[in-house]
C-alpha cells in the first residue's frame, strides 16, 4: 500500500473537492425569496400580466373558477388558475408562509382564522388599495381583517344562518316549519318525525365535529363569547351553560344523527330521508346543489325557515363562517392577484353572481342590498330564501375572534366531543374548559368569569 | 395408526380452510380499491354493495387525468425514489465496505458503533429543525429534499458491511491491489459485485419507504408540479366533498407499480424486509 | 512530536480511503441529524411558531407537559391502541409462520404474497379504502355485519369504536411483516432439536414448549419492541384514517406530536414533548432489553 502512485491520490483529492463543493452549495446563502415590498401597489389595468394561482376549497373555488371568464375579459394578460386545494390546507399553507415557497398569488382563509394569519406578518399590505372599500362592507367583517390600523385581507362572504328543511317529509309527518319559532317546538317537531317515521328520520345531524358550529351559533343566541373584548377567555357563562343545555336537550331527545359534517354518509343524507333538517349557514345550500348530482336523484324540494330562538321572542338570527381572500406577501405578482380579489369581491357584478351560482352570502353592501338577492329561488321550491337569510343580520352578535380563535375552538370541539361521548355532563364543564384554555393558550381568564356582553 | 391419519387431515384441511379465509381477508381491501376504481361516486355507496362495478365505468380515470397532474406526479415519484435508492445503494455500500475491509484503520470498531447508535435516535425529535435546515438550504421544494435526507441510514451501512465482511474474501481484495487496483475500483470493480444480493434486499427496503412516504413529502413539496403520488392522494380528500372515485383511481395507480413488482419478485422483497429486521 | 502520535497519524494517512469512503454519513448526519438533534434541543427551551420572533421560555415548555391533558391522552390512546393490536397481530403472525413453515403446504407463495401483501403498500391509498369499508350507514363491513345480524357499528363517528378502527388497519397492516420476521426465527431453529425430540417421544405440543417457545423469544420481544415504537411513533395510518379523531379519541402520540408542530406551530413545544417522549421510550427500550438478557441468563 505504501507504493500508491499519485494517480490514484489525485483521484482522492478530486473527490474530496467534489464533496466539499457540493457541501458549500448546500450551505450557499440564498437571497430572501419575498420581494422587498410587502404593499401593493396601484397600477392601470391595461399594464397587468402573467398569472395569478388561487387557493380555495370546494364550492367557494367552484365559486371562484365560474368568475374567471367574467375576470379574464377585463384582464386579458393576466390568466388566473383556482387550485380546489383540498386536505389540511391551514398546514400547507403555514409550511409555505413559513418556508417562503409556494403559496398561492391569493389565498382563502376562513374569516376566524384570517387574525391568525394576519398575525405571522407573512401576508401583503392591501391598505393603499383597500381604502376605498372601507365603508362597502360591514364594519365588523373588517375587525378580523386588519391589524394595527392595516388592512391585510378582504371580506368574502358571509353565513347567516337558518334550518333548511325537506318540504316533503315535514308535510308527510304533518309538521308546519312556520310554527318553530324556539329550540323547544324544533325539539318537539322532532320527536313528532322520529315517531311517526319508526325512527327511521332524524331532526338534525349532530355528530361530535359539528357539536362546535351548534355551540358557536347557540353562544350568538343567547349572548355568550369564547374570548371578551380584550382577547381574555370568558366561555365560563350563564350563556354558554344555556347553549349547552339545548345542546344536552337535542341529543337526549335521540333527534340528532351522529354521521359527521361532510361525511360521505352526511352528503348522502342530503338527498335522502334519514334527516330532515339541517340547522347551518347559508352557503351550506351551494353544497346541497352540488352533492345533488352525486347521490341518486335529488328530487327533494327544500325549504328554509329561520333559525330557532331561545326563547319565544328571541334571537332568530346567528353567523357559522364566512371568508377572506389574501395576498401572501411572497407573491410576486400582487397587483394582478389584487385585481382578481377586487373583481371578485368589491364588485357587484362578482358577489351577485357568487349569490346566485353557489349560496356564497355577499359581505358586499352594495350587492348584499341588490333586489336580486331576495329573488324566488327554484332550489327552494320558489320561497325568497334570500330574505330569510338576510333578515336581521345586522343584528348578528359578534363574536370576538382573536388570533388564537381557531386554537380555542380546536380544544373546544375536542372538550365537546368527548363530552357527548362520556354521558354529557354539563356540570362543571365549562370551568373545566376555560382553565385548559387559560393554560393552553397563556390567556388570561376574563375578570367575573364572563364577558362583557353576556352580562346583563 | 389410521385415527391419526384422520387427524393429519383433518387437521391439515382446518389448517387450509382458516388459512384461505384469512387470506380473502387480507386481500379483500385491494379488491375493493380496484372494483371502487372503476365506480361511479352513486356507485360506490349505494346499499347493498356492488360486488362487482355494474356499470363499469373509466370517468375516474378520465377525471384524474383532467383535474390533477398525475403523470407528472408520477414521474416526480419515479425520480425521487430512484434517486433515493441509487444513493443510499451506493453510499451505504462504499461505507460498508470500507468499514468491512479496513479493520485497521483507526477508530473503525468506534466509528461503527456511533453509528449505529444513531440509529436510536427517533424521526419524530428531528423532523422540525429538518424542516429548517431545508428551509435554510433553500431546498424547500425541490427533489434533493426527499433524495438526500434518508439515504445514508446506519441500518444500510451495517447490513453492507455484515454482507461484504461474509462475502467479499480478503485475498480477492489483496490480489486486486497488487494488480494496481485503486481502493475505490476494489470497491467498485469487485466487492459491489459480489454485494448484488445484499445490495437488491436494501434497495427494495429503501424503494417501499420511499415509494410510500407522506409525511414528509407532504411538509417538502410544496407546489401542485413537485407532489409525489401519496400527497396528491392524500390533498384529493376535500375539506367537504371527496371525489371517492378519482382516490380509488389515483390510489390503484399508486399501488399498482409496487404491488406488482413485488408479486413479480417476491422472494426478493421477503429478503429485503428480513434484513431490514435482523438489525437488533 | 511522540513516535507513538506520529505512527497514528501514518496509520490514519496510509487508510485515508476509510475515512473518504465513510465521511457521506458523516457529512450528512451532521446535516440532518446531529445539528437538527442539537437544535431541536435548543428549541425545546424556546417558544417559537417558525414565523415571528423567537422567545426563551427556559423550562415552561416541560413543566407544561405535566397538565396537558391532550399529550396524556394521546399516550394513553397510543397504549390502548397498541394493546388492542399486537397481542393479536402477534398470535396470527406466528400462527401462519408455523403453518407456511410446514413441509406439506401447498400454494405457499400465494399466502405468504396474500399475507404480505399489505407491507409494500401506501398506507394513504389503504388507509382510504379503509375509510370506505368502515364507513357506518355505506360501508361493506356494516353491511356483511349487518347480513349476519349485528347492529351497525359506528367504526370512526363514535369515540369508543375509532381506536378500535385504527387497531384492525394497523393489524392487516403490520402482520404480514411480523410473520416474515417470525418464519425468519423459525428457519433459524437446528432441525436436530426437532429430530432429538422426535426421538425421546415428544408430542408436537412439548416440541412447542420446550423448543420453539424458548427459541422464539428473541424474536417475540424484537417484534414486540419494534410494534411499541411504531404504535407511538406511528402516523400515516392516523392522519388518513381519522386524522386522530372524533374528538381526540384516536390520536396517539405521532398524531399529537404531528399537530402541535404542524397544526399549532408551537415548535418550541413540539420540540420538549419530542424530546421528553423520545428519551422516556428509550429508556423503556434499554430496560426491557436488559431484563431480556438477565431473563435469558437466569435460563
Amino acid at each position: 500500500m505504501k507504493t500508491l502512485s499519485p494517480h490514484p491520490t489525485f483521484k482522492w483529492l478530486c473527490a474530496l473537492c467534489l464533496g466539499v463543493a457540493a457541501i458549500s452549495w448546500l450551505l450557499r446563502p440564498r437571497p430572501e425569496t419575498a420581494p422587498a415590498s410587502s404593499a401593493v401597489a396601484v397600477v392601470p389595468a391595461s399594464q397587468l400580466h402573467g398569472n395569478v394561482t388561487v387557493w380555495s376549497w370546494n364550492i367557494a373555488a367552484k365559486s371562484l373558477q365560474q368568475l374567471i371568464p367574467g375576470f379574464e375579459k377585463r384582464h386579458p394578460n393576466v390568466h388566473v388558475a383556482v387550485d380546489m386545494t383540498g386536505a389540511r390546507m391551514t398546514t400547507r399553507l403555514m409550511l409555505s408562509l413559513a418556508s417562503g415557497v409556494g403559496a398561492p398569488d391569493v389565498s382563502q382563509f376562513e374569516l376566524s382564522d384570517a387574525p391568525r394569519y394576519i398575525a405571522t406578518g407573512k401576508l401583503a399590505d392591501l391598505t393603499p388599495v383597500a381604502a376605498k372599500y372601507r365603508s362597502m362592507f360591514p364594519a365588523y367583517l373588517w375587525d378580523n381583517c386588519m391589524m394595527d390600523g392595516k388592512v391585510y385581507a378582504i371580506p368574502w362572504d358571509m353565513g347567516p344562518c337558518a334550518v333548511f328543511y325537506k318540504r316533503s317529509l315535514f308535510a308527510k309527518y304533518g309538521v308546519d316549519p312556520q310554527r318553530i319559532e324556539t329550540w323547544d317546538d324544533y325539539i318537539e317537531a322532532g320527536r313528532t318525525i322520529l315517531r311517526k317515521s319508526k325512527g327511521q328520520t332524524k331532526m338534525l345531524p349532530l355528530g361530535s365535529n359539528a357539536l362546535n358550529w351548534m355551540f358557536q351559533m347557540l353562544i350568538q343566541q343567547t349572548g355568550g363569547q369564547v374570548f371578551d373584548g380584550q382577547g381574555r377567555i370568558a366561555i365560563s357563562s350563564p350563556a354558554s351553560r344555556r347553549a349547552l343545555d339545548i345542546m344536552r336537550r337535542l341529543r337526549a331527545a335521540g333527534i340528532c344523527s351522529d354521521v359527521p359534517v361532510f361525511s360521505q354518509e352526511y352528503l348522502a343524507s342530503i338527498n335522502a330521508d334519514t334527516i330532515a333538517s339541517y340547522p347551518a349557514a347559508v352557503w351550506m345550500a351551494g353544497t346541497m346543489r352540488d352533492t345533488a348530482r352525486d347521490y341518486g336523484n335529488g328530487d327533494i324540494t327544500w325549504g328554509v325557515f329561520r333559525l330557532p330562538a331561545v326563547e319565544r321572542g328571541g334571537k332568530r338570527v346567528a353567523n357559522v363562517g364566512g371568508s377572506v381572500l389574501v395576498i401572501p406577501a411572497q407573491c410576486a405578482n400582487k397587483e394582478a392577484a389584487w385585481a382578481f380579489i377586487e373583481f371578485a369581491l368589491c364588485t357587484r357584478e362578482g358577489q351577485l353572481a357568487q349569490y346566485r351560482n353557489f349560496n356564497l352570502f355577499p359581505g358586499f353592501l352594495p350587492a348584499l342590498q341588490h333586489p336580486g338577492v331576495d329573488d324566488p329561488d327554484p332550489f327552494f321550491g320558489g320561497q325568497r330564501a334570500g330574505g330569510v337569510f338576510a333578515t336581521d343580520v345586522t343584528q348578528i352578535s359578534r363574536l370576538n375572534m382573536t388570533p388564537q380563535w381557531s386554537a380555542a375552538m380546536g380544544y373546544v370541539d375536542q372538550d365537546l366531543s368527548h363530552w357527548a361521548a362520556t354521558g354529557m355532563h354539563n356540570e362543571g364543564f365549562f370551568e373545566n374548559v376555560e382553565r385548559k384554555l387559560a393554560k393552553r393558550l397563556g390567556v388570561p381568564v376574563a375578570p367575573g368569569n364572563a364577558g362583557p356582553r353576556a352580562r346583563r | 395408526m389410521h385415527s391419526r391419519n384422520v387427524r393429519t387431515a383433518l387437521g391439515r384441511g382446518l389448517a387450509y380452510a382458516g388459512l384461505t379465509l384469512l387470506a380473502i381477508i387480507f386481500i379483500f381491501p385491494f379488491y375493493w380499491l380496484l372494483i371502487s376504481a372503476f365506480k361511479t361516486q352513486a356507485q360506490i355507496f349505494t346499499m347493498p354493495p356492488q360486488w362487482a362495478p355494474h356499470p363499469v365505468t373509466a370517468g375516474n380515470f378520465v377525471d384524474l387525468w383532467r383535474e390533477t397532474n398525475i403523470p407528472r406526479a408520477f414521474l416526480n415519484s419515479v425520480i425521487i425514489s430512484a434517486g433515493n435508492v441509487a444513493l443510499a445503494l451506493f453510499l451505504c455500500s462504499l461505507a460498508g465496505f470500507a468499514f468491512a475491509k479496513y479493520p485497521r484503520a483507526p477508530g473503525n470498531s468506534k466509528l461503527l458503533a456511533f453509528v449505529l447508535g444513531t440509529m436510536m435516535i427517533p424521526g419524530a425529535v428531528t423532523l422540525i429543525p429538518s424542516f429548517l435546515v431545508m428551509v435554510k438550504l433553500g431546498l424547500i421544494n425541490t427533489y434533493p429534499a426527499m433524495i438526500i435526507p434518508g439515504s445514508v441510514g446506519a441500518f444500510g451501512i451495517f447490513w453492507m458491511r455484515q454482507y461484504m465482511g461474509a462475502n467479499v474474501p480478503d485475498d480477492l481484495v489483496a490480489a486486486a491491489r497488487i494488480d494496481g487496483c485503486s481502493e475505490f475500483g476494489i470497491y467498485w470493480r469487485v466487492a459491489a459485485p459480489i454485494a448484488t444480493p445484499a445490495l437488491a434486499a436494501l434497495g427494495i427496503m429503501q424503494l417501499i419507504g420511499s415509494w410510500n412516504n407522506l409525511m414528509w413529502a407532504f411538509i417538502v413539496l410544496r407546489t401542485r408540479d413537485m407532489l409525489t403520488l401519496p400527497v396528491v392522494i392524500y390533498l384529493l380528500q376535500g375539506e367537504t366533498r371527496t371525489p371517492y372515485g378519482m382516490l380509488m383511481a389515483g390510489g390503484l395507480l399508486t399501488t399498482l407499480p409496487l404491488a406488482l413488482a413485488f408479486l413479480f419478485f417476491q422472494r426478493h422483497f421477503i429478503a429485503g424486509i428480513t434484513a431490514g429486521a435482523i438489525k437488533q | 512530536m511522540t513516535p507513538q502520535r506520529a505512527e497514528w497519524l501514518a496509520e490514519v494517512k496510509r487508510h485515508r480511503h476509510f475515512y473518504l469512503f465513510v465521511s457521506p454519513f458523516f457529512v450528512l448526519f451532521a446535516v440532518f441529524g446531529l445539528y437538527p438533534l442539537l437544535f431541536s434541543l435548543f428549541l425545546s427551551f424556546t417558544q417559537w411558531d417558525g414565523l415571528t420572533a423567537m422567545h426563551w421560555v427556559g423550562a415552561s415548555n416541560f413543566a407544561a407537559m405535566l397538565d396537558d391533558e391532550i399529550l396524556w391522552r394521546s399516550l394513553w390512546n397510543t397504549l390502548i391502541i397498541g394493546l388492542l393490536y399486537v397481542p393479536p397481530m402477534m398470535i396470527l403472525a406466528f400462527l401462519f409462520a408455523q403453518i407456511l413453515n410446514t413441509q406439506w403446504l401447498k400454494m405457499r407463495a400465494f399466502y405468504r404474497a396474500a399475507f404480505f401483501l399489505p407491507c409494500v403498500t401506501p398506507m394513504v391509498v389503504i388507509a382510504i379504502v379503509f375509510g370506505l369499508i368502515f364507513s357506518a350507514e355505506k360501508g361493506v363491513l356494516n353491511y356483511l355485519l349487518g347480513l349476519a345480524g349485528v347492529q351497525s357499528v359506528p367504526w370512526l363517528t363514535s369515540e369508543e369504536w375509532s381506536k378500535v378502527s385504527v387497531a384492525i388497519l394497523v393489524m392487516w397492516r403490520w402482520t404480514g411483516y411480523n410473520m416474515v420476521l417470525m418464519l425468519a426465527g423459525l428457519q433459524g431453529i437446528p432441525v436436530e432439536y426437532y429430530e432429538a425430540a422426535m426421538v425421546d417421544g415428544a408430542t408436537a405440543i412439548q416440541r412447542m414448549r420446550a423448543i420453539t417457545m424458548p427459541m422464539m423469544r428473541p424474536t417475540f420481544l424484537f417484534c414486540g419492541l419494534l410494534s411499541l415504537l411504531g404504535t407511538i411513533f406511528m402516523f400515516d395510518e392516523i392522519f388518513v384514517l381519522t386524522s386522530g379523531g372524533p374528538g381526540t379519541s384516536s390520536t396517539n402520540f405521532g398524531m399529537y406530536l404531528f399537530n402541535i408542530s404542524f397544526g399549532d406551530f408551537r415548535f418550541g413545544y413540539a420540540s420538549a414533548v419530542a424530546y421528553s417522549v423520545a428519551v422516556a421510550v428509550f429508556a423503556v427500550s434499554w430496560l426491557v432489553s436488559r431484563l431480556n438478557r438477565q431473563g435469558l441468563e437466569g435460563a
